[in-house]
């Protein structure tokens, strides 16, 4: 299964490159990349090179981090809650980002718009969110996982509400930025973005991947897993620590982009058991591959506008999901 | 020697006071059961010496070392547990499930070794679980199921084990394989069980010592049985029991008044 998702990565990572309103051939696309590593010579123009690594590069790049972060994050949620409708947005990165958001794109005051601030300020939103949450619900490590979750319930209802009376007191103008900030998008992807999120992507993910052999064991409950001797309280802190900053460094990035972070881990779980030390290393795989894919989709299919990310992830996800959990039951059976 | 000491122990939940003043010493290799009405305090007892419940007063030392001051894995090289509901994760199959009782000496970041392994592959073949190791442990009857839970506790290998209802939904001849499985492991190992038990009959034919509790008090500490035969067994069931001997065993009914 590892093989056949790293083909899959690999499919969608030219097609990131390739696919676009300017037709490029996929070899010369494909000769271009090798030429960059010694191999070859390009036979791009220079208009064309600008395309592929200053548009569709870092965009394809940005959406493997994204797809791979919020689909390891989602699994790692679903894992030390023991919830399968866990996501990432669960102890409110979703709400806290959005209002920092909004916060920055609409008119407070002043009347003045400060876009560029938004990145910085919906990953305030978001760290804060969750360590309020944190705080709340009794710091993890005396309470259960489901006074977590309702601290992040609460948490979500109180910054949401903030966010809709902010959004309530401004602009139609400035409600149409903050809604399509919601949506999620790629589309002001560049190279620095990408080597802002990359050093948190990183070591989030290891840090998940490296969670699957204790939530293995966290399967069988909290105080049966502390009896075999999993300090459950600390990995409970460690993991949601990672999956929290690495979803809010690419919230901050890309908006949210719904559906990967609960989907994906759901799909993988289907192909591959339900151990997490397979499902979280082929989440991050497969989640890339899945973003990229569905990017592609946006941003072509009603050229020269897009797609909202969000929907697109939706609409590709739940039927993938759908035929594979129907095939599933069918060999059950 | 004695292997297990509950001293003075009390553990409270909000107001209400789940055990008091509990005090008992048990000598290594000892099979030592619990018994009381519901509500008695016998779970919070058990998971008290597991180290899963946080104590009022008192403490609980095994093999010289308190309990509350050790960690999760220190704790779980020392005792292990089979829970009354264990939680049984689908999907994962009987072997790996067995395996999670090595988790306290590789820890969770590392695989288990060669070591680990041996000791799997022996508990599953002294259980005769071998010939379905490889299944999905949601597929297991209840006896098999139970088996595994056991199995999981013995590759913990702690020289205390305390069960809670082990026999919870097993037919009598399960419930009498998965004892007899646990006395023979109790002999050769010299294992030291703590269990609770609601049936007096199995309870007082396979314990060396029993221990009546009720409302969060001991209320009779002793070999079994006398325990059986005390006046104080059929007042805090608030019933008549009867014991009678078949074929030098105890069997204890309750009597229709």
């Amino acid at each position: 299964m590892t093989g056949v998702t790293v083909v899959g990565l690999v499919v969608a990572m030219v097609c990131g490159l390739v696919v676009g309103p300017t037709s490029i051939g996929t070899w010369r696309v494909v000769g271009d990349v090798f030429s960059h590593v010694g191999i070859g010579h390009s036979t791009l123009t220079g208009l064309q090179s600008t395309i592929i690594w200053q548009l569709r590069a870092p965009r394809m790049v940005l959406g493997l981090l994204a797809g791979a972060m919020l689909a390891v994050a989602g699994g790692t949620y679903q894992g030390v809650f023991r919830n399968p409708l866990a996501d990432p947005y669960l102890l409110g990165v979703a709400a806290g980002a959005g209002l920092g958001a909004t916060i920055a794109i609409v008119d407070v005051g002043s009347g003045v718009s400060t876009p560029t601030w938004t990145p910085l300020l919906a990953f305030g939103g978001a760290m804060i969110a969750v360590a309020c949450t944190w705080l709340i619900g009794g710091k993890g490590l005396r309470s259960n996982a489901a006074t977590l979750i309702l601290a992040g319930v609460a948490v979500s209802a109180l910054l949401t509400s903030a966010q809709t009376f902010l959004q309530q007191q401004s602009s139609a103008n400035s409600i149409t930025h903050v809604y399509l900030w919601l949506l999620g998008s790629l589309a002001s992807a560049d190279w620095q973005s990408v080597l802002l999120v990359v050093p948190y992507v990183a070591v989030c993910t290891f840090v998940c991947v490296l969670s699957g052999r204790a939530l293995d064991a966290m399967s069988v409950g909290e105080d049966e897993s502390r009896s075999l001797g999993v300090r459950v309280s600390q990995v409970r802190l460690i993991v949601i620590a990672a999956s929290s900053l690495g979803t809010a460094a690419i919230v901050s990035a890309v908006g949210l982009i719904g559906f990967v972070g609960i989907i994906v881990p759901h799909i993988v779980r289907l192909l591959v058991g339900t151990s997490y030390r397979r499902i979280l290393p082929i989440s991050v795989i497969f989640g890339a591959a899945f973003l990229v894919f569905c990017d592609t989709i946006a941003r072509t299919v009603m050229a020269p506008s897009e797609l909202p990310l969000g929907v697109v992830t939706a609409v590709i996800g739940a039927p993938v999901f759908v035929v594979i959990l129907s095939l599933r039951r069918g060999s059950v059976r | 020697m004695s292997w297990v000491e509950v001293d003075h122990l009390s553990v409270k939940a909000g107001a209400a006071t789940l055990l008091s003043d509990v005090t008992l010493s048990i000598e290594a290799g000892t099979w030592c059961t619990i018994i009381g009405p519901n509500g008695a305090g016998k779970t919070t007892l058990v998971e008290a010496v597991a180290g899963l419940r946080r104590v009022a007063s008192g403490s609980v030392q095994i093999a010289g070392q308190a309990i509350g001051d050790l960690n999760e894995r220190e704790r779980a090289r020392l005792v292990s547990l089979v829970p009354q509901h264990p939680q049984v994760p689908a999907g994962m199959t009987v072997r790996d499930y067995v395996a999670l009782g090595r988790v306290a000496y590789h820890g969770v970041l590392r695989a288990p070794n060669a070591g680990d392994h041996q000791v799997v592959e022996s508990v599953l073949e002294r259980l005769s679980l071998e010939s379905f190791a490889q299944r999905d442990v949601a597929t297991l009857s209840g006896g098999e199921r139970q088996r595994m839970v056991l199995a999981r506790a013995l590759a913990q290998s702690t020289m205390v084990i305390v069960l809670d209802e082990p026999t919870t939904g097993l037919d009598l001849r399960h419930q009498m394989e998965l004892l007899e499985l646990l006395k023979t492991e109790v002999a050769d190992c010299g294992l030291t069980i703590i269990a609770t038990l609601h049936d007096l009959t199995l309870a007082g034919q396979f314990a060396d010592r029993l221990v009546l509790l009720d409302q969060g008090v001991v209320v009779v500490d002793g070999p079994a049985r006398d325990v059986v035969r005390s006046r104080e067994l059929s007042e805090h069931y608030g019933m008549n029991l009867r014991v009678i001997d078949v074929d030098g065993s105890d069997v204890i009914v309750p009597v229709r008044h």
